[in-house]
């Protein structure tokens, strides 16, 4: 069951891909035969690996069958020993049923929505496969494995987001997507490296084993001593800030909008981003020891927050405002896992995954529906036209905002509790910062909702005579997904963080003795429990004073803060300084060493120097060739003459 | 011995001297003329060694046939030879240099040549004196070097077919003498005898 | 009475040649010269099945001066071959350009005695009567053609550099008889032992090698070639580029093995000499050759420095199994280069349109689509002659240097490599030229069936060397074997 589940999103993506491969020789019959097929195919395994996930969950989790299971050797040379393995526990099968549940809803989804693309097994197939290489990294026993599901995911977001590679943004926003994350990818390998060199093994067992024992060990980093496993930890951490979008590395999240709407969904709810959160959860046995480790996540994570709520409350794309959503969501799980708070991490984690899909989703059909519109301030007006879809949005709002009985509000909660739980310095940095950012989340959700659906309609009559609803195999998704957006929160509490978390996780998350972040965020003062649901009813009402009742004030604000306006709107200056400090000089030095180093001195010394050389060289040898008899008569005594002076110079 | 070594230092000097200038005249014809008294020096050098065949040889081949061939040759094609020598003080300095490395190193050479003690005894007695030149010569031509006098047989044929080829051409409408015709022809055929009556014509 | 038996070829042919001679005169004109041609082949042919069954062995005969072996069967055999099939190959051409006359084929009958002399030669005079006898025939039918001022001036160029290398050559003979009293072999071989030799005879030697590397035109002996090939009448190009060099390396190989063996530290000196400025030269100076037959000229020069590599392996490597492995690989260069050169020329003399001969590499743009076969066989022969795997010429290639890297002649294997390198580039341009460039013309047909012959018998000898490469490397090994016993 294990293996369908990992496995039939795999074979699906590959006979979709197989698909795109085949002529339809101009006929529309025969490409849309071919279309539905590999429609078909990939929902299809999606669904039903979504199915075997949901056994293998239950028998894993509820039953207790924990263990790996080995499919067979994949290197073995020295004391490296290394299986492919899909690892069965609580951690891995929650992703795994998070992740296929999402993406088989996306997948259905995306036959609606893509409906009109003109190569669809294309992207279906790639929608299947960067599944596979999510589900590989999330069952992964090893480093190695999880480095390949890692860098796969990696290569499928640089193939999705660059799926329409006709438009020049599209295929800049890939690249940056794969540049940037090769960043974090090069501090995970250096991780993966730092491991291999203390413990001798990348198997997640055994480094769990050794961790408490080489707890005191250190590293040899450019001839200075550092404590070992705070160097491994924050050398994990920048592959897990580059993959989840972190503070500094997260330039790529919102550039990633240009890939198709499922896509986004695809990989800023469920997949892609998580996979930070996830990899350091699965390495808590080894953050657990090094508390530097734990507070630069937990610094992270809250000043990741904060910071992309800011930018979301002033960006006008609507799938931008959602990005920075993600993107500051995912500094909330950050801090969780900081203050050893890791299950509510995960919980929000899953959670999110819902309403974020949701919310995506929707915005995919609202995009749909106003004819590839994104920009909010082109939108207005629209919740009667498209009342199935305003639901969703509200739903998945509510969810995002953190109010009761919405998902977002227990794990949201929970996560803000843990911080203060912590009892720690960085733990009230986090939870300030957290509700501060719990207020601006709710302030640009409603924004988004209001400026959305609410208002007069500022769109050409055009377009809002052909807004539509869309059809269902679009709505179907959104409403599953707005079912898991209500009732995961409560659903799921009690398993994740409330009374049965112990027997739940079992041995997946390892928490250190003295790391009670979780166990005091239950007997938090009352004011703690209320706040973050009063700042998110204030950011509400606040959204409603200012753009449905007193439309005129952003703007005032906006120009008395101009300065602050322009900053956030430009997102903290972060691309133009790249820009400044990386982008230019490595496009300086490449041309440099392209025109100077390659041209110049490798072509210029080499094949182009050579060649010409040896053109002169025939010519001047073409030229001996007189055809005056007495020149080559001469050649031949001057030939004597040197091979005698030669013998009797060197004496014979 | 006296008298034998004067006239061989006067024959040696008077070839030296005429080859040089064979290749420094300026008349062609003057070098011909020169050649043929190289040639007859060189014919008097064998003399003194005892070589009376080879002597003969000498003058009557290469004066009678080969010297006078080249005159006729000179002769009979104008070559402007000033015009070939044109380059030549253009390509003196480097040739020059280039023969006088040679010559030195050559010098060098013969400096080292070491003669064998035996040499004399068999430089002065040449030939056997029971056989006379011609016939010691015919004896080791057709026994001993049979093969070498075969192969040079060759490659004459192959000179003599060389010269054919090149330079043979059939002219179509020349008259030749045919000896085998005009030898086998009779009177009867040519000759037609009638009896023509007195007065009344053919 | 001297033993006849070992010289039997040689008399075979020669009576042969003046028996064609008699009978192009007598017979009726109009066929003399077909067949006269004809019959020349078949003497040839059958000179090789002599050459074979009187062979036992090594002997000698005229008092030492000639000699017999598995040495010079094999090269005679060479020799033979390429004559042979030069006479056929040159029949429809001379017959188009008007000057089918049956001399030619007798002339191609008396070069062939000549070389077989030069492989049988263990005496200096009867080398240079067998180099004569060859130089002289060549000398005729590189004007052959008297009529175009190019072969007049092809042979006339041939002839007074022939006349020089001649006089360099006697020169040479005649410091060593001076300074060692003996011109035959196998006194000379005794002579040197140790490697002690008056200098007299190291320059001697200098001066009989310039005369030999004039016949296998190597650099910078090498300046008529050029000239000669484009002159001169394409088949004579063809015998030319083949059969003489065959026997001049052959001479050259007797004479330093057999007769100089102990002085192999010396001139290898100057056959290294030589060989390098061949390889460079012949790869260099082709690249912006126009003319096909020019360009063949520049190669076989080139290819005359690889063999060459072989013979310096053979005079300066330390222990006698390498010196072999080098005068094997001689030999195998020398079979493989024979095929490849044979059924090059065999293309290029059917570059012909409207009965004329084109010269041009122009001329074969777009071969590949008027007449694919031809363009494949002569692709296969230019990547073989690049030494491209898995063609004869690669292989070829590969036991020279092979023998050079064992013989530490690292020098020579380097510059070999390199130099092939850039000879690949114009083998290689000839090929692109017949594949992608646009069709000219089409060449007349149809070919000839001994054309065709001649085309699938060397194409198929240079692309399945590497199935079955036994007869040439067991006939080599057997050559070697006679001439450094041991």
């Amino acid at each position: 069951m294990y293996l369908a589940a990992v496995f039939l999103p795999l074979l699906g993506g590959l006979i979709a891909g197989s698909l795109s491969f085949i002529p339809d020789g101009g006929e529309k019959e025969r490409k849309h035969k071919l279309d539905r097929a590999a429609q078909l195919i990939t929902c299809g395994g999606m669904l039903l690996a979504a199915v075997a996930a949901l056994v293998t969950f239950i028998s894993v989790v509820l039953g207790g069958e924990t263990g790996a299971l080995e499919i067979f050797t994949w290197i073995d040379s020295g004391s490296m020993e290394l299986s492919w393995e899909l690892r069965a526990d609580t951690l891995s099968l929650v992703m795994v049923l998070m992740v296929t549940v999402v993406s088989s809803m996306i997948h259905i989804y995306s036959v609606g929505y893509m409906s009109h693309d003109h190569s669809i097994p294309r992207f279906q197939s790639y929608l299947s496969l960067f599944t596979f290489f999510m589900l590989m990294l999330v069952t992964s026993n090893n480093l190695v494995q999880m480095f390949f599901g890692w860098e796969g995911v990696g290569l499928m977001s640089y193939l999705l987001i660059g799926f329409w590679f006709e438009r020049p943004s599209a295929c800049a926003a890939a690249i940056k997507a794969f540049v940037v994350n090769r960043v974090g990818d090069f501090g995970f390998a250096l991780g993966i490296f730092a491991t291999f060199l203390m413990f001798d093994t990348i198997n997640f067992d055994v480094i769990f084993g050794l961790a408490e024992a080489q707890a005191d060990q250190t590293i040899n980093v450019f001839s200075g001593e550092f404590h070992a496993l705070t160097v491994i930890c924050l050398l994990l951490f920048v592959g897990a800030m580059g993959k989840s979008a972190q503070l500094g590395l997260h330039t790529w999240l919102p550039d990633a909008m240009e890939g198709p709407t499922p896509v986004s969904a695809l990989i800023h709810a469920a997949t892609m981003v998580t996979a930070g959160v996830f990899m350091v959860a699965r390495l808590s046995p080894l953050f657990e020891h090094s508390d530097v480790a734990l507070t630069v996540v937990t610094i992270v994570g809250a000043s990741t927050a904060i910071f992309a709520a800011t930018i979301g409350c002033v960006q006008n794309d609507i799938k931008r405002v959602i990005a920075y959503s993600t993107c500051s969501q995912l500094g909330y799980m950050f801090f969780a896992l900081g203050v050893s708070a890791y299950s509510a991490g995960i919980f929000h984690l899953v959670t999110h995954a819902f309403f974020k899909a949701l919310l995506f989703l929707g915005a995919g059909s609202v995009i749909h529906a106003m004819s590839d519109e994104q920009d909010m301030r082109k939108m207005g007006g629209l919740y009667k036209l498209i009342p199935v879809t305003y639901v969703m949005m509200w739903i998945g709002s509510l969810a995002l905002a953190g109010v009761w009985p919405f998902a977002g509000f227990f794990s949201k909660d929970i996560v803000l509790e843990a911080a203060w739980g912590a009892h720690s310095a960085v733990g009230q940095y986090a939870f300030w910062l957290g509700i501060a950012a719990a207020f601006l989340t709710a302030f640009y959700s409603w924004r988004l909702l209001i400026m959305t659906f609410h208002g007069k309609p500022r769109a050409d009559e055009v377009t809002m005579a052909h807004v539509h609803e869309s059809p269902k195999v679009m709505l179907l998704p959104l409403m599953v997904l707005s079912v898991g957006a209500i009732f995961a929160g409560l659903g799921l509490y009690n398993w994740f963080v409330g009374a049965g978390t112990v027997d739940f996780w079992g041995n997946a998350i390892f928490v250190l003795e003295g790391h009670d972040a979780l166990e005091n965020a239950h007997h938090v003062p009352l004011w703690v429990k209320y706040l973050p649901l009063v700042v998110g009813l204030a950011g509400i009402a606040m959204a409603y004073v200012f753009y449905m009742f007193a439309p005129g004030i952003p703007a005032a604000i906006a120009s008395t803060f101009k300065g602050v306006h322009r900053f956030l709107l430009n997102k903290w200056y972060f691309d133009e300084l790249y820009d400044f400090l990386f982008v230019k000089p490595a496009f300086r030095l490449g041309h440099g060493l392209w025109k100077g180093g390659d041209g110049q001195v490798i072509d210029g010394v080499g094949p182009d120097g050579i060649a010409a050389a040896t053109r002169n060289l025939a010519r001047r040898a073409a030229a001996l060739q007189s055809g005056f008899l007495y020149h080559y008569a001469f050649a031949m005594l001057l030939g004597v003459a040197i091979l005698v002076t030669w013998f009797l110079v060197t004496g014979g | 011995m006296i008298i034998q070594s004067l006239a061989f230092y006067l024959f040696s000097i008077v070839i030296v001297a005429s080859a040089l200038m064979v290749i420094s005249a300026r008349n062609p014809v003057h070098s011909v003329l020169f050649l043929i008294l190289a040639f007859f020096n060189s014919a008097g050098l064998f003399v003194l060694l005892g070589a009376e065949f080879l002597a003969m040889i000498l003058v009557v081949v290469y004066v009678g046939a080969v010297a006078v061939l080249f005159l006729f040759v000179v002769m009979m094609l104008d070559i402007n030879f000033a015009a070939l020598r044109e380059g030549f003080q253009q390509y003196l300095p480097l040739g020059a240099m280039v023969g006088l490395v040679l010559l030195i190193e050559l010098g060098i050479i013969f400096g080292s040549w070491a003669i064998a003690p035996e040499v004399a005894d068999l430089s002065s007695a040449p030939i056997p004196s029971d056989v006379t030149n011609t016939e010691a010569l015919g004896r080791l031509i057709y026994t001993d070097y049979i093969y070498f006098f075969q192969a040079a047989g060759m490659v004459l044929l192959v000179a003599m077919i060389g010269a054919i080829v090149l330079t043979h051409r059939s002219r179509p409408g020349v008259r030749k003498q045919r000896i085998g015709e005009q030898v086998a022809r009779r009177p009867s055929d040519t000759i037609e005898v009638r009896k023509v009556p007195t007065g009344g014509g053919i | 009475m001297p033993n006849l038996i070992p010289a039997l070829p040689e008399i075979f042919l020669a009576v042969a040649a003046m028996a064609l001679l008699m009978a192009g005169v007598f017979l009726n004109p109009q066929t003399a010269s077909r067949n006269v041609s004809y019959t020349s082949a078949g003497v040839l042919v059958v000179t090789i099945a002599i050459v074979g069954l009187v062979t036992d062995g090594t002997a000698t005969t005229f008092g030492g001066a000639f000699i017999t072996d598995t040495f010079a069967v094999f090269v005679k055999a060479l020799i033979l071959i390429a004559t042979a099939v030069a006479v056929i190959m040159s029949r429809e051409y001379l017959e188009q350009n008007g000057i089918f006359r049956f001399e030619f084929p007798v002339l191609m009958v008396l070069a062939a005695l000549g070389m077989m002399m030069m492989v049988s030669a263990n005496d200096m005079i009867a080398l240079y009567l067998g180099l004569e006898l060859q130089s002289l025939s060549l000398y005729v039918i590189a004007s052959f053609q008297r009529e175009s001022t190019r072969s007049a001036e092809a042979g006339l160029k041939y002839f007074v550099l022939g006349a020089l290398s001649s006089g360099l050559l006697l020169y040479g003979i005649s410091l060593v008889y001076g300074f060692s009293g003996t011109t035959g072999f196998d006194k000379l071989a005794g002579l040197f032992i140790g490697g002690d030799a008056p200098v007299g005879v190291i320059v001697g030697l200098v001066f009989i090698l310039a005369g030999f590397a004039f016949k296998v035109s190597a650099v910078p002996f090498h300046m008529w070639t050029p000239d000669v090939y484009e002159g001169a009448p394409t088949p004579v190009t063809a015998f030319f580029a083949v059969a003489p060099k065959i026997a001049a390396l052959a001479l050259m190989t007797r004479t330093m093995v057999g007769a100089f063996g102990d002085l192999g530290a010396e001139w290898s000196q100057v056959i290294i000499f030589v060989s390098i400025a061949s390889m460079i030269l012949g790869a260099f100076a082709a690249i912006n050759q126009k003319n096909i037959k020019r360009l063949m000229a520049y190669s076989s020069i080139g290819h005359m420095g690889y063999a060459l590599i072989g013979l310096a392996v053979a005079g300066a490597a330390d222990d006698a199994v390498t010196r072999s492995d080098g005068l094997q690989g001689l030999l195998v260069y020398l079979a493989i280069y024979m095929f490849m050169n044979i059924g090059t020329f065999a293309c290029i003399l059917l570059m012909r349109r409207n009965n004329r001969m084109v010269e041009g590499i122009d001329d074969l743009a777009g071969l590949s689509k008027t007449n694919p076969a031809m363009a494949f066989v002569l692709a296969a022969f230019m990547f073989s002659m690049a030494g491209i795997p898995p063609l004869a010429g690669f292989f070829g290639k590969l036991y020279i240097f092979l023998a050079a890297v064992e013989a530490e002649l690292f020098a020579l294997a380097i510059i070999g490599v390199l130099s092939s390198v850039v000879a690949a580039f114009y083998y290689i341009r000839i090929v692109k030229v017949m594949y992608f460039d646009d069709p000219e013309e089409a060449f007349d047909k149809p070919i000839s069936r001994e054309m065709k012959a001649v085309l699938i018998v060397t194409g198929a000898v240079v692309l399945l060397f590497i199935v079955y490469p036994l007869p040439i490397l067991s006939g080599a090994s057997l050559a070697t074997a006679a001439l450094m016993p041991g």
